[in-house]
């Protein structure tokens, strides 16, 4: 399972983050959230941006420890707060910045899911973040980049009938 | 590490004759007593500045102050109040916004932000953290209020630092100038931009770092979840998410409520051109959030083509519709959207701006200003261009635009010759675009709100359109039918003055009177101190709270007593009791002021003939020091013998 983002929908409210770090911390500390909506004001434009759960995690291939592991129910990569010892080695390393570093604890942390029923996708209202399987949302998404062309093609007096 | 959480503990003074920056502790009591925001406010405002002081002189503080619910997991809790003694009223105002200033200064670990004197040349304040630096602002003076922000984001190399700031409104002192905050949301009203002017204090630019503790993780962590749960289940969610405040335009056009050509109407023949529909039909590009907001009233809009063709916007609202287009017989709406975009670049209220054009427009029309006064400008209705002209003239004070710059109250007496009838204001402050001879109830807020004319103070939503069903669960079968219907006086009083006190909590605790608690009617007294019961760790029930709010309206009540504030103020203009409001459902009625007004008093347990607070009701709330001010010889013990006569 991994977190599908649409930032087109994101309003950029901020309440994943707010719920997230507050999952961790019992404490509403955006700076420690997992989740961050990366924000372009002049274009309205905001992004939440997370973990991947890749397939092939690198994080969890350069922890000297092995202290990534794949939960194998929902396939998402976890830090073992214990046996991190804080080499930052995987923050280094995500091509994606998946990986956040809590100076406080000297320790990695990342997005794990919150164990299956991520707490980010239940708050966010107009549905910009969903929990899915797999692959079944790739159709969807590419759907909805073809109804952007769709409107392209039209403005450029094209004729489609859709 | 201060005893309650959902604070800080933490507040700035910054005093600006001596760029001198001083950490101080926030009162434990202060947080019991006055709970966050306008109540810290007020309470700064009452012990330090003197009632007699000028708002524009170093004299006058310009507090920003957050409360304990501000950037946690409640709905909407994203505000920050301002509050100054007013430059527009001459007492106590504030005003509030949503956006994300408020959140970020706490995560910088600050509640409160307290400005006094007046910086020798432009500077801004920049906090990251424990970092706290008056800056240079020679560059950024002139600016407007997008591209100061845009700058400072630029050069601070922070794409997440957030900031409120000035336009040449401000920074000209018009009296209705405001304070935009990130992203683009007003601290509109009550003149708190001029304040921030005369310090010479262009802007404040803040990031954050740190957490909000809580008190309760668990219990409030749940309560928020069903708080977020409630409002999204909420029957009117979908359209005010949809189309947040100018969802209501067609409504209230058709129940007479529509202020049109500068409140002669209470409706407007071309509402349709102007109402949610079109502007989504036309305009709409994506949903926009404040800090912690399932509702996302705010939406960007583009213009897609002719004149302003690529303008982008936002904040466009109910008032923005009214203002520029009813209010001055405009209905189109892309010459709208461009007059919201300046007065926001400008940094001016958009109720005052706009209300200060119709006023001038209709003194136009009734031939009271001559061609010369006007230098040669068309001021006939719905002229755009002078209107885009005026808004330029105000803001830097040209002209006659720096007689509009004084408000439409100072206007008038300026110009005589009968333009005080023209002057649709209370206490200074003009109205905003809520009829009160259609909602009788409005009426009686605009008059009893501590900062002049105002919809927001008592904010009574349960008689606008009727919600019986929210008049049954709030305040039970008793007050039906009368309570929900908005030609009715019966019960008004009582609406209003909860109102007030659950607002002054509202604005305190830190939460969206849009998303929630008024208009969204789902959260009350009871979730309101259970959420901050959780989040503090105050021991607070309803009784508490009610109280809490009570002694915020009383002691901004007795500062505008000391402001030399009576009885013979809480008074509309004579067109609102005099002038039937001819359109739609509201045909034939004026307001009826006088009995809402015993009403109110008698509820308050005010002084009806002074309009003071008694002496029984200050003691009751703590506010010795408030009875000794104002000087016993002028109170009355108490009022509760007078019963009003409350039928109808
Ligand atoms: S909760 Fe949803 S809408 Fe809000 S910022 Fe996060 S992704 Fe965007
Ligand atoms: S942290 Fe980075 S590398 Fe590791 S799974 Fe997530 S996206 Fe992939």
């Amino acid at each position: 399972m991994y977190l599908d983002v649409n930032p087109e929908l994101c309003t950029g409210c901020s309440l994943c983050e707010a719920f997230c770090s507050f999952r961790r911390e019992k404490a509403i500390w955006p700076t420690k959230s997992c989740i961050s909506v990366l924000k372009y004001e002049r274009e309205a434009l905001y992004i939440p941006f997370t973990c991947q759960q890749c397939e092939k995690a690198i994080c969890a291939e350069v922890c000297p420890v092995q202290a990534i592991k794949r939960n194998a129910h929902t396939r998402a990569w976890e830090i073992d707060a214990n046996k991190c010892m804080g080499c930052k080695m995987c923050v280094a390393s995500c091509p994606l910045g998946g990986v956040a570093f809590d100076p406080h604890r000297g320790r990695a942390f990342k997005c794990d899911l919150c164990g299956g029923d991520p707490e980010c996708v239940k708050v966010c209202a107009p549905g910009a973040l969903k929990l899915v399987k797999g692959p079944e949302v790739v159709l969807a998404k590419r759907r909805r980049v073809t109804q952007n062309m769709l409107h392209l093609l039209q403005n450029w007096g094209v004729e489609t009938h859709v | 590490m201060f005893k309650y959480r959902g604070y800080t503990g933490n507040i700035l003074r910054v005093d600006l004759n001596r760029q001198k920056i001083d950490k101080i502790p926030l009162a434990e009591s202060l947080a019991e007593k006055y709970l966050g925001g306008n109540g810290f406010g007020i309470r700064f405002l009452w012990d330090e500045v003197p009632p007699e002081a000028d708002p524009l002189s170093p004299v006058n503080l310009l507090i920003f102050a957050t409360g304990p619910l501000v950037g946690t997991l409640i709905p909407n809790s994203g505000r920050i109040e301002a509050i100054a003694k007013s430059p527009l009223t001459n007492m106590y105002g504030d005003s509030n916004a949503g956006g994300f200033f408020g959140p970020e200064l706490k995560f910088a670990g600050y509640d409160m932000l307290v400005f006094r004197g007046r910086a020798p040349q432009p500077v801004y304040l920049y906090i990251e953290d424990e970092l706290v630096e008056l800056r240079d602002a020679t560059h950024l003076w002139g600016k407007d209020t997008i591209e100061t922000e845009e700058i400072l984001r630029d050069e601070l190399k922070d794409p997440d630092v957030k900031v409120a700031c000035i336009g040449p409104a401000g920074e000209n002192m018009v009296r209705y100038a405001c304070i935009q905050v990130t992203p683009q949301r007003s601290l509109g009203r009550s003149g708190m931009g001029a304040v921030m002017g005369s310090k010479n204090l262009k802007a404040v630019a803040v990031r954050g770092t740190k957490g909000i503790a809580i008190a309760e993780p668990d219990k409030f962590h749940d309560l928020a979840l069903e708080f977020h749960r409630r409002l999204r289940a909420n029957d009117v969610y979908p359209a005010v998410s949809k189309y947040g405040t100018p969802g209501i335009v067609s409504i209230m056009n058709m129940i007479g409520r529509f202020p049109t050509k500068n409140f002669q109407y209470g409706a407007y023949e071309w509402a349709d051109d102007i109402n949610a529909e079109s502007l989504h039909k036309k305009h709409f590009v994506k949903h926009l959030a404040c800090y912690a907001c399932p509702v996302a009233c705010d939406k960007l809009f583009k213009i897609k083509e002719g004149e302003y063709r690529g303008l982008a916007c936002r904040s466009v609202e109910y008032e923005t519709l009214n203002g520029f287009g009813a209010n001055i017989l405009n209905r189109d709406l892309a010459s709208i959207l461009k007059a919201n975009d300046m007065a926001d670049r400008l940094g001016l209220d958009v109720i005052s701006a706009s209300r200060a054009i119709s006023f001038a427009m209709e003194l136009w029309e009734k031939g009271i200003l001559s061609h010369g006064e006007v230098e040669g400008m068309d001021l006939s209705w719905g002229n755009m261009e002078t209107v885009f002209k005026l808004l330029n003239m105000i803001a830097y004070r040209q002209g006659f635009g720096d007689l509009l710059a004084e408000g439409v109250k100072r206007a008038a007496e300026k110009i005589g010759r009968g333009a005080e009838y023209y002057a649709m204001h209370v206490k200074g402050q003009e109205i905003a675009a809520q009829d009160g001879r259609a909602q009788q109830s409005m009426g009686l807020a605009h008059v009893t709100s501590n900062r002049g004319a105002d919809h927001l103070k008592g904010f009574p939503t349960i008689d606008e359109t009727g919600y019986p069903a929210e008049a049954e669960r709030r305040y039970g079968k008793e007050y039906l039918p009368d309570m929900a219907d908005p030609r009715s006086i019966k019960h008004k009083g009582f609406l209003v003055k909860d109102g007030e006190d659950f607002a002054a909590v509202v604005d305190s605790a830190g939460n969206c009177k849009s998303g929630g608690t008024f208009v969204l009617a789902e959260i009350y007294w009871e979730d309101m101190a259970r959420a901050i019961r959780y989040a503090t760790g105050l021991e607070i029930e309803v009784q508490g709270l009610k109280k809490i709010g009570e002694r915020i309206y009383n002691l901004q009540r007795c500062y505008n007593v000391l402001c030399g504030i009576s009885r013979k103020d809480d008074t509309l203009p004579r067109r609102f009791l005099e002038e039937p409001n001819p359109s739609a459902a509201a045909k034939g009625l004026v307001c009826r002021l006088e009995p809402m007004l015993e009403e109110y008093y008698y509820l308050r347990n005010w002084d009806p003939r002074t309009g003071y607070p008694t002496i029984k009701k200050l003691e009751e709330l703590d506010l010795k020091d408030a009875v000794d001010r104002i000087g016993r010889e002028k109170l009355i013990y108490s009022r509760e013998d007078m019963k009003p006569d409350r039928s109808e």
